[in-house]
């Protein structure tokens, strides 16, 4: 029993972080149409980052994110504006092998800067942890956990309440409305890319203290994103949230009841079956 | 003035064309009697077995316009297949070929089932997924696949052909003719089906599929069709690089990498068109073994904008020959932005401009 809860609860942690990952992607998505293969590459670039300030700043990995997100939001706006915006309402194929190129150029930038070494980010707290009736959790994984409920009901709030949100939903919701409506919509695409992009970079910069930095990362995390999205509905925030502690979970408890090779092959059938019984996924109808 | 021709010629070749179709197939056959560089066989290899992976990938991709990002799953069949037969059964690899090419085809039915019933975005994600499980698979099924560490192959025996024994597997000669007469084949199956019935059908369904289904095409028939013959021609190359190296692991036969370098070959020659693969091989290949070979770097040394010792000239030689996937990705960016239909269709254009 407490080997289940202790993986249930690692698996809800790391879900959290995967959330922020799938919401940024599903953002994207329903802004745009545009299925962004370059996801992963960009938490990836949010990794180096942090890596970056820890390593010649000294930063803390959890307070450097103060600067982190700000930088993302501004790379992923100028992504958008330099390459995506070319190709929205073309065919898709052309949408996804654009978004394969760019994660192509991100990784092997890295590659170029730092080698293919796995890079180990170290705190003082890295392995440390906190017992709590039993269950010992991941210090720096409930660190994170935090961070992204608060960066998550942030985003809520300014995509309900604020008028810059509620145009970014109404884009999402119908394009060409929306613009008859006089909202600015190649601004909020802009707007979404950038979102987008800080939220995979802020996720990036939230695993650096426990996972492993290299630059061929990114495909993985492109992968989860897709089936955190699609589980929950493309275009579904509340869908990809959940999306996020249901792989979350599935991979920590396959890892412990199968193996932790096989627990990535849990990930992808639990996708298919998606796919075959419910494509629209979770929360499908509800539009984010 | 001939090279028009063979370019704009749709149906039924025109004489000249022919003429220059024939005469680059007889020197290809020639060619190794001239040239005894083991490098540029290698090289000519590379382009065969590239050219075979892109012709494959276009019968699905680009003629019934389903965009599978998870070829490397058929390829990966067919590699490991006839890798496992050959290593541990002593099974000869031409009968591999075959075996290979039944399991890419149960793959191919599997991976029809469920990807088919998706469309546009959703087929391209599921198409990765079960590659991605493909993948996972060979690396935990230690047993069959001896995981991680690969399959190398010790001997392979000698192949009987009509009269002829072929027992020098060292020397890159027999591969040549292999590679050589799979890609013509390739060529000619694309060729066949293009104009055949299925060609039509599927082509129908790649402009718009509801429409040729309320015409009364089958869907699900002609997709799995096209699927099945272009999942055969890629274990195809998947067993010939794999007997060509001598060595598969999951990383080099099943990553993702290799699924989207094969829609790579076929999206910058151009898609849907025969000729697009063999060009989109003909620009890749040599890149990619320029960029490995540093030459690039040699050449910014001798042109003596860096010298070769300082920092940058360090940096240089150390980290070029590792960029052909960076190169590959600006490469799929200028393309996708500036030449969305492949440099064949970009000089398609370029020469009716022209002609005005």
């Amino acid at each position: 029993m407490i080997v289940f809860l202790q993986s249930l609860i690692s698996g809800i942690l790391i879900g959290g972080v995967y959330a922020l990952i799938g919401i940024g992607l599903t953002i994207i998505f329903g802004v745009m149409r545009v299925i962004n293969f370059a996801h992963g590459d960009i938490m990836m670039v949010g990794m180096y980052l942090t890596y970056i300030l820890f390593t010649v700043a000294g930063i803390d990995p959890f307070v450097s994110i103060v600067i982190t997100i700000p930088l993302m939001f501004l790379f992923g706006a100028v992504l958008q504006k330099v390459f995506i915006n070319r190709i929205i309402g073309t065919l898709p194929q052309n949408q996804i092998l654009l978004t394969i190129g760019l994660g192509l150029i991100m990784s092997n930038t890295m590659m170029l800067i730092f080698t293919s070494d796995y890079k180990i980010l170290s705190t003082s707290y890295s392995s440390s942890s906190i017992t709590l009736a039993g269950i010992s959790i991941s210090q720096p994984l409930f660190i994170s956990f935090v961070i992204t409920v608060a960066i998550t009901a942030v985003l809520y709030w300014f995509l309900m309440k604020t008028d810059t949100g509620q145009a970014i939903r109404a884009t999402a919701q119908d394009r060409e409305a929306a613009q008859l409506m006089g909202i600015n919509v190649k601004w909020m695409s802009i707007l979404a890319f950038g979102i987008g992009s800080f939220l995979a970079g802020t996720a990036g910069a939230l695993i650096s203290p426990t996972y492993y930095i290299f630059p061929q990362i990114g495909s993985t995390f492109t992968l989860k994103a897709f089936v955190i999205t699609v589980l929950g509905g493309m275009g579904s925030i509340i869908g990809a949230t959940l999306g996020g502690v249901i792989i979350g979970v599935a991979e920590s408890l396959g890892a412990v009841y199968i193996s932790s090779g096989w627990k990535d092959v849990v990930v992808f059938v639990l996708f298919l079956l998606v796919l075959l019984f419910k494509p629209a996924g979770l929360m499908g109808k509800s539009r984010m | 003035m001939t090279i028009p021709n063979l370019l704009s010629s749709r149906r039924g070749a025109s004489p000249a064309s022919l003429i220059i179709l024939v005469a680059v197939t007889a020197m290809l056959f020639v060619f190794p009697a001239f040239m005894k560089s083991p490098y540029a066989l290698h090289i000519m290899i590379l382009f065969f077995l590239s050219t075979i992976m892109g012709e494959s990938w276009n019968i699905i991709g680009g003629y019934t316009g389903q965009y599978s990002v998870g070829h490397a799953a058929y390829f990966g069949a067919g590699a490991y297949t006839t890798m496992i037969l050959l290593q541990y059964k002593q099974i000869p690899p031409w009968y591999g070929f075959i075996a290979g090419i039944v399991v890419a085809a149960v793959v191919a039915l599997v991976i029809g089932a469920i990807c088919f019933r998706l469309r546009g975005p959703y087929f391209v994600l599921a198409s990765i997924a079960v590659a991605e499980v493909l993948r996972l698979c060979a690396l935990n099924l230690k047993d069959i696949t001896n995981g991680a560490e690969g399959i190398l192959v010790t001997e392979i025996p000698p192949l009987k052909l009509g009269g002829v024994v072929i027992t020098d597997f060292l020397s890159k000669v027999p591969f040549y003719y292999m590679g050589l007469s799979w890609a013509l084949i390739t060529i000619l199956v694309t060729w066949i089906v293009q104009n055949s019935k299925l060609g039509y059908f599927i082509q129908a369904i790649r402009e718009d599929q509801d429409a040729a289904h309320s015409l009364g095409i089958s869907l699900s028939l002609y997709k799995n069709a096209a699927l099945l013959i272009s999942a055969a021609l890629t274990s195809i190359a998947g067993s010939f690089y794999a007997i060509y190296i001598g060595f598969v692991d999951p990383p080099t036969v099943l990553s993702l990498d290799i699924s989207v370098q094969i829609v790579l070959i076929c999206i910058i020659g151009g898609i849907g068109t025969i000729w697009g693969p063999v060009v989109g091989s003909l620009v890749l290949v040599p890149l990619s073994e320029i960029l490995r070979s540093n030459l690039i770097g040699e050449t910014i040394f001798k042109a003596g904008f860096v010298t070769e010792s300082s920092g940058m000239g360090v940096f240089l030689k150390e980290h070029l020959a590792h960029s052909h996937a960076l190169i590959y990705g600006i490469l799929v960016v200028v393309v996708i932005l500036f030449m969305p239909d492949g440099v064949l269709g970009f000089v398609k254009k370029l020469m009716a401009k022209k002609k005005q």
